[in-house]
């Protein structure tokens, strides 16, 4: 009986755990900011980004994605091309919130 | 014979310098609008990008030496943007057509121009050159180019500083003092603003404007 107990509270404790998403891509061609502005108006415009980080030093873009949405690697590329540059590479990367 | 060898040594510039500077088109739905006063001309430019690869706006020109005007519309189409992992280069043709007014007398003209650039954290170089030309038989040439560098590299939203040296080649000038310029000038960089001021070899003061929405 205890065990069955412990086994429910760890499923709903698992199920109302929400997991954010977020993409970390690297850019090339980020060397301004106005390159980082136009990056940040662009990912703007789509519903499933929450908001942008921008290293110019490293030209690492973190994309962070509303919870339960996301955006697969091809609409990254065309959001990035969008704006005026190119993707080098995409890692995903999953939090728990 | 003059022209076509200025148009080549510009052209040669551009490709052997591979660096220019301009940025003509914004980002996707982007609204810019660009002032630039120095002695010769003040120039005005509202421009939209529906995208990246072209922009189109007003125009307005004030030759200060002829007190003739210009009003039209301005086409910039980016030619090719080059995104490396430290840099970046772009290379633009800009186009305009409208009218010219000059003492009393209205005349169709346009212009057509190279412009390109190059950039990374550190260091900038860019080349632009402008042809105008009008029925009223007012023709000149402009051409100049920039070098630059940051004291410090800012991070995003930082306040961002250059120091940068003009060179301006105005062959069609009345003052021969005037065909070639030398402005030294601090750009000031930050969000949706930037300035530039600079004071040229002759002492004439340079002013512009650039704010994207």
């Amino acid at each position: 009986m205890k065990k069955l107990f412990l086994s429910l509270m760890l499923l709903i404790a698992t199920s109302t755990l929400a997991f954010a998403e977020k993409a970390q891509i690297t850019i090339n061609g980020i060397v301004c900011d106005f390159c980082a502005r136009a990056l940040e108006k662009t990912f703007s415009k789509q519903e499933e980004v929450e908001k942008i980080n921008v290293n110019l030093d490293t030209g690492i873009v973190i994309v962070n994605f509303i919870n339960g949405k996301t955006l697969d690697d091809e609409s990254l590329k065309q959001t990035v091309l969008d704006a005026g540059y190119n993707i080098e590479t995409i890692t995903r990367i999953k939090d728990a919130e | 014979m003059k022209q076509p060898f200025l148009w080549l040594l510009s052209l040669w510039v551009v490709l052997f310098s591979g660096i220019l500077y301009a940025r003509p088109v914004s980002y996707p739905d982007g609204w810019t609008l660009m002032t630039n006063h120095d002695a010769f001309e003040n120039d005005l430019h509202i421009h939209y990008t529906p995208n990246i690869n072209y922009s189109v706006g007003y125009k307005g020109i004030y030759f200060q030496e002829n007190n003739a005007q210009f009003h039209g519309i301005q086409f910039n189409y980016l030619l090719k943007r080059i995104n490396k992992r430290a840099s970046q280069a772009n290379f633009y043709l800009k186009s305009g057509i409208g009218m010219h007014h000059i003492d009393n007398d209205n005349a169709f003209a346009g212009f057509t121009g190279f412009a390109a650039d190059w950039e990374d954290r550190d260091y900038f170089v860019m080349y632009e050159n402008r042809l105008f030309e009008s029925a009223n038989l007012d023709r000149n040439f402009m051409q100049k180019s920039r070098i630059g560098i940051t004291p410090y590299v800012g991070d995003y939203g930082d306040l961002h500083t250059w120091f940068m040296l003009q060179a301006m080649h105005r062959p069609n000038s009345l003052d021969n003092k005037d065909k070639v310029t030398i402005t030294p000038m601090f750009r000031f960089f930050k969000d949706d603003y930037l300035g530039e001021v600079g004071v040229s070899s002759r002492g004439q003061f340079m002013f512009n404007l650039i704010i994207r929405h």
